[in-house]
């Protein structure tokens, strides 16, 4: 027998440890259709039974204030999941009931998985769970997801509710509120909807604008009948009717936590004093940035050290690809090829990879979310808040799964000007350029002043750009939770997928990219092209003939530049071809000019093919601009 | 009679406060009641610098808030 579960709950409440924890290795990761929302999804197999699981998106409410809210509850409403199992952080049951009420209201069999009873114990609290069930009605499971305790009662519980009939709970607002949803409910008797009848009661008395849609379609008249009970409340309570509606429930969740919930005090826990010293005025900002500058000096320093292992054991390998298929036409195409995986898999293993799992580490235990309070001001002057510090920082590793990390933004102009900066963030290809270029050749300090000089320019075009397109920016506002020993299997599942992006989108276009410059090269057309971008090269930007096939390459992979610019100048010593402001100038633009091809595709796929092209091409004019004022202002 | 209200903003680090009400459109109400703070709820301000944006301790967690939206809740003081 088949049975579909869906996961529902606040984000940061350990769902996606639950789900890992039910789903094992049986998962897909897509996009809602139409959306750019992730969909997760998996299967087990218990007792005879075959279970889809759903994660749906972390949200706090059942409103239509963003899209994965909305999806949530048509996915709830639409498609009838089996079960709902409702993921409830323990140590923050009143906000986290606030949501369940509204699932309650969906009217699906439900479970409460009431996960991290360990921190909720740590804490000092004690949890009647008997109680807590019978107020609301449904099961309640007490889950130790890191653990792995309470998954199985889970998958039990779930397979109890469906061999049961479903009671559904019933819990009633005060008195004044009730009256209003039981009299629209009544109105509400001959609509035939996807929505229990009590839920478009609720909702129309909340304002709730889609589904005002969804019942004008049928019914005209119980749009004015809603309008006049919730004026009356509005009346009544002197506030919004939905902040009268969402106050209900308010109370409610904080009597359930006063019949329910007990507090023992204990002493000051580590993780409010790390907490309290990482978002201090003074310290947190200094133990910040010593913590991103040594991020960076590891991942680079291992990084180094790993990927010229790396290059050096594939490069003895083109002797005997050689030897098997000769030093022909065919045979240079194909190398092409295999330069292009080996491009790829050396940029990956050694510095994105350990930068994903640290970051990953990071985000987990609780500290890039302080990082994101810590920044909120600074990035409020480029019209975004502190969370968008956090795709940012994937930048500098790879700018694709930056790019689908803007989605973390609550609406489409911030995710624009987010993908934007973004994509001028140096990656981690184009740090291997700038410290295998500037750092060797010129001097460590010039190597950093350009990362320097690449922060202001983010700054000044981010700057632009919230002036560009217009809009209120929406302001932070962010739930802290408390610091927590990262769950490993979380981390690795999420630097799994962040570098799938890579591949699945990134690998493909590299591939092709090498070969066809491979093709350039044996048709001797490179030569013509690297005249044709004389007047760009030479002229404006000082640079060597041989540089402009080396611009070309780094469309595909910008670390591909530092290859063609040494086969092209005939020397790996570059000092001996080009001039330190030569490398500077080369290095800037190369940092600037273009997403490579696969951050142009994730472009593509974020904000649609006009704005991709248009930020292309605006950033290749602009990094022209720049080299060519940077040439001329190193050589005065 | 009713007490004065003053911006959540102005109180002081560790100062407790209830929510009066809140000033502005639809959507920051909205998002703002969702995190539960409703009128009548009580807080406490934990930190307010001079970069970063106010933290307050409500309903049992921590909540960042920007300057911009902490400059649109009303409250008064608790004594």
């Amino acid at each position: 027998m088949k049975i579909t579960i869906a996961l529902a709950g606040n984000a940061n409440v350990g769902k996606s440890v639950i789900f890992n924890r039910l789903t094992g290795l049986h998962q897909h990761i897509g996009n809602w259709p139409g959306k750019t929302v992730e969909k997760a999804e998996g299967t087990l197999h218990h007792e005879g039974y075959t279970i889809d699981v759903i994660d749906l998106p972390g949200i706090y409410s059942l409103s239509t204030f963003s899209i994965e809210e909305l999806i949530s509850r048509e996915y709830i409403a639409e498609e009838n999941p089996d079960v709902v199992i409702n993921v409830i952080d323990a140590t923050n049951i009143e906000r986290n009931l606030y949501f369940t009420l509204q699932l309650l209201e969906l009217g699906r069999p439900m479970i409460i998985a009431l996960n991290q009873m360990d921190l909720a114990e740590k804490k000092g609290m004690c949890i009647n769970i008997k109680k807590l069930q019978k107020i609301l009605g449904v099961p309640v499971v007490p889950v130790i997801a890191t653990q792995g305790k309470g998954i199985h009662d889970l998958v039990h519980e779930s397979i109890n509710l469906v061999e049961k009939k479903y009671k559904k709970p019933k819990i009633e607002y005060g008195k004044e509120v009730e009256e209003e949803i039981q009299k629209l409910t009544k109105s509400l008797s001959k609509i035939e909807l996807d929505y229990p009848k009590r839920f478009l009661a609720i909702k129309l008395l909340e304002g709730d604008e889609e589904i005002k849609k969804l019942i004008k379609r049928v019914e005209t008249k119980i749009i004015k009948i809603a309008e006049k009970h919730a004026k009356n409340l509005e009346c009544i309570h002197g506030h919004h009717r939905f902040t009268v509606i969402a106050s209900e429930r308010y109370k409610i969740s904080n009597e359930i936590v006063k019949n329910c919930v007990s507090l023992k005090p204990c002493e000051v826990r580590f993780s409010d004093k790390l907490h309290e010293i990482t978002t201090h005025g003074v310290w947190g900002y200094l133990i910040m940035i010593l913590s991103v500058l040594s991020l960076f000096y590891i991942i680079f320093k291992f990084g180094n050290f790993f990927s010229d292992i790396l290059v050096k054991s594939f490069m003895s390998l083109q002797p005997i690809f050689e030897q098997y298929f000769g030093t022909g036409i065919t045979s240079n195409l194909a190398w092409g090829i295999v330069e292009g995986l080996i491009a790829g898999i050396t940029i990956v293993l050694p510095y994105i990879l350990p930068f994903y799992v640290i970051l990953g580490l990071l985000e987990d235990s609780g500290y890039l979310s302080r990082i994101a309070f810590l920044m909120d001001r600074f990035m409020h002057k480029i019209g975004l808040h502190g969370k968008a510090f956090i795709p940012l920082m994937l930048g500098y590793g790879c700018n694709v799964p930056a790019c689908l990390g803007c989605r973390i933004m609550e609406t489409q102009r911030e995710r624009l000007i987010a993908v934007f900066v973004t994509t001028l963030i140096p990656c981690a290809a184009v740090t291997t350029v700038i410290l295998g270029l500037i750092g060797k050749y010129v001097s460590l300090t010039w190597a950093l002043s350009l990362y320097v000089i690449d922060l202001i320019i983010v700054f000044i075009l981010g700057r632009i750009a919230f002036k560009v397109f217009p809009g209120e920016p929406t302001e932070l506002i962010m739930e802290m939770h408390d610091y927590r020993m990262p769950d490993l299997k979380t981390v690795a599942k999420q630097a799994w997928f962040r570098i799938k992006d890579f591949i699945y989108i990134a690998f493909p276009l590299i591939i092709a990219c090498s070969f066809l410059i491979k093709v350039l090269d044996v048709t001797n057309l490179s030569e013509s092209i690297e005249n044709l971008m004389r007047p760009i090269t030479v002229d404006w930007l000082g640079l060597p003939v041989f540089s402009g096939i080396a611009l070309i390459a780094g469309i595909p992979r910008k670390e591909l530049t530092l290859i063609t610019l040494a086969t092209h100048g005939g020397t790996t010593n570059f000092a001996a071809i080009l001039t330190p402001v030569q490398m500077i100038v080369f290095s800037l633009v190369m940092m600037l000019y273009i997403p490579c091809i696969a951050t142009i595709a994730a472009l593509v796929k974020e904000i649609g093919w006009k704005k991709a092209i248009f930020i292309t091409v605006f950033e290749i004019v602009f990094a022209i601009f720049v080299g060519g004022i940077a040439f001329r202002l190193l050589t005065l | 009679m009713p007490e004065k209200s003053m911006k959540l903003i102005d109180l002081k680090e560790g100062q407790r406060g209830i929510i009066v009400s809140v000033l502005g459109g639809r959507s920051v109400t909205q998002r703002l009641t969702d995190m539960g703070l409703t009128p009548g709820t009580e807080f406490k301000m934990i930190r307010k610098g001079r970069l970063c944006p106010v933290e307050i301790s409500v309903r049992g967690s921590k909540l960042a808030l920007g300057y911009g939206v902490a400059a649109k809740i009303l409250v008064k003081v608790k004594e």
